[in-house]
């Protein structure tokens, strides 16, 4: 190796975690990517014998000032710098037939959620999809996902924010209890750009969501929140992974999920890559994971990688565990019911979350979504 | 448990090897068919610990090693004998009928 091949290779990650690849081998099982995914239940996503041909419904509600349209494969208005994450996004790339695009053009503030329903009515075939969101300069806009019904799904998400706007954008994966659904957000923020990506996983069999930031330009600002709730024999896995490529950019990630019944499983992979030139970070990230029953099992890995010291801060922090007996007790003390009282402190975990949410409306229902989970608690509790 | 359980046919007595394993899924569930002296066992397929096949692991003292990380699980109580895993793995009821192999598997 000559010595202007190693300069250039000096600005490169150590790790290979996230090399991106023009083909994908058929995961095994063993590869630090899918080390924690019970690969026997992706029915074959992540394989060549997929049984294809089952279709979701996309359906959108799009709000005044914004743009929603379909796109056939190969749409050349629809070029895109997409690269596949792994193996499914990749099957899934190369097998969606139709691209949903949602547009918030330059200069144009919507404060109205634009709605996009995923509904799957059979999990018996796999189906595929794409989805572009774009936020033209300067634009503001609210962009919600709503995944329901029953499915196989793989698909891609590609956000694009451009130089000086906003974005937020939530994915609700509030499937039936049968779904499989994996798939790959991918952001990129222009300069100055700022994005709010959410993610609320409650429903499906196995869920496994990968959404990740790259800058284009300096100045970017990226929040990413999210909330799950595991129960018995759910799987639930997000793996995040922040690219700081460029200088004085801004990262905060904040995940908290609860886990209750035999096998429920969570999965939480932080991944956040400085690299030499991302002078000016600061990016902090953060897991909370509360186990409420015995068996059930949360996986959380943080992982930082700093290539260079000059930046103004990096940092992570993870936590599972269950319920702090002196928080019931203090409570217990002042009268309230062991119930009511566990109930009080898990509205609170996930409580301080979703109020950074930034779409009241939205809000509510989750809100309401965790009281029911919380409801079930209680039940199975009593059932004890 | 109290449900009856049906025995279904795993495999033939000659294909599990002896000292050894053999990796099946029935009704999709995946099942290790081990022999270890002379006697033949049936546990789940997959580490407690991570998702790996008990079935590509040694067998020695009456236990089945993971070859992840070298938890071993006893063949007769699906108990870890030592960590990481610290769950037991289920394990199945095994009867022989000629040259046959048949397992039987909670009703799911």
């Amino acid at each position: 190796m000559t010595a202007v091949q190693g300069a250039v290779e000096a600005t490169a990650p150590v790790s290979r975690l996230h090399a991106h690849q023009a083909e994908f081998g058929v995961p095994t099982g063993r590869e630090e990517q899918w080390r924690f995914t019970p690969l026997r239940r992706l029915r074959g996503l992540h394989s060549a014998d997929v049984t294809r041909g089952a279709k979701v419904t996309v359906g959108i509600s799009v709000a005044p000032g914004v743009t929603a349209e379909l796109a056939q494969r190969g749409d050349p208005r629809h070029r895109t710098a997409f690269e596949p994450g792994d193996r499914v996004s990749a099957q899934a790339f190369n097998s969606y037939e139709e691209a949903t695009v949602v547009t918030v053009p330059r200069d144009t503030e919507v404060t109205t959620p634009t709605v996009i329903t995923v509904r799957g009515d059979d999990s018996s075939g796999a189906a595929f999809g794409h989805t572009v969101i774009r936020a033209g300069e300067n634009a503001r806009g609210v962009v919600v996902v709503d995944h329901q019904g029953s499915a196989t799904y793989a698909d891609n998400l590609e956000i694009v924010v451009g130089d000086g706007a906003a974005l937020t954008l939530v994915s609700l994966q509030d499937w039936a209890g049968d779904a499989v659904h994996l798939s790959h957000h991918q952001a990129s923020l222009g300069r100055d750009a700022r994005l709010q990506h959410a993610v609320v996983s409650l429903g499906g069999d196995l869920v496994r969501i990968a959404p990740s930031v790259r800058y284009a330009g300096p100045g970017g600002d990226a929040e990413l929140l999210g909330v799950y709730f595991a129960d018995a024999g759910q799987h639930l896995e997000h793996r995040l992974f922040v690219d700081h490529a460029q200088p004085d950019c801004r990262s905060r990630v904040d995940y908290k999920g609860a886990l209750q019944g035999a096998s429920a499983h969570t999965v939480w992979i932080g991944d956040v890559l400085i690299r030499p030139e991302a002078t000016g970070t600061d990016t902090y990230e953060r897991n909370r994971n509360l186990l409420l029953t015995d068996g059930a099992r949360a996986d959380s890995v943080p992982n930082l990688e700093i290539l260079t010291g000059e930046v103004v801060g990096a940092g992570h922090a993870s936590a599972s565990g269950r319920l702090e007996d002196h928080h019931l007790f203090y409570l217990m003390a002042r009268g309230i019911p062991m119930e009511e009282a566990r109930r009080l402190v898990i509205r609170g975990f996930f409580g301080e979350l979703i109020a950074r949410i930034a779409v009241p409306d939205l809000r509510d229902r989750i809100a309401a979504a965790v009281e029911a989970e919380l409801a079930k608690t209680t039940t199975a509790g009593a059932a004890a | 448990m109290s449900e009856t359980q049906e025995f279904v046919r795993a495999c033939a007595l000659a294909d599990v090897p002896d000292e050894g394993a053999l990796g099946l899924e029935i009704g999709g569930l995946p099942v290790a068919v081990v022999r270890a002296g002379g006697e033949v066992f049936a546990l789940s397929d997959v580490c407690s610990h991570e998702e790996v096949p008990l079935s590509e692991g040694e067998i020695y003292d009456h236990t089945v090693e993971c070859w992840l990380h070298g938890s071993c699980f006893d063949l007769r109580t699906g108990a870890p004998t030592g960590p990481p895993a610290t769950e037991p793995v289920p394990v199945y009821p095994v009867k022989i009928e000629g040259a046959d192999v048949y397992v039987a598997l909670p009703a799911s």
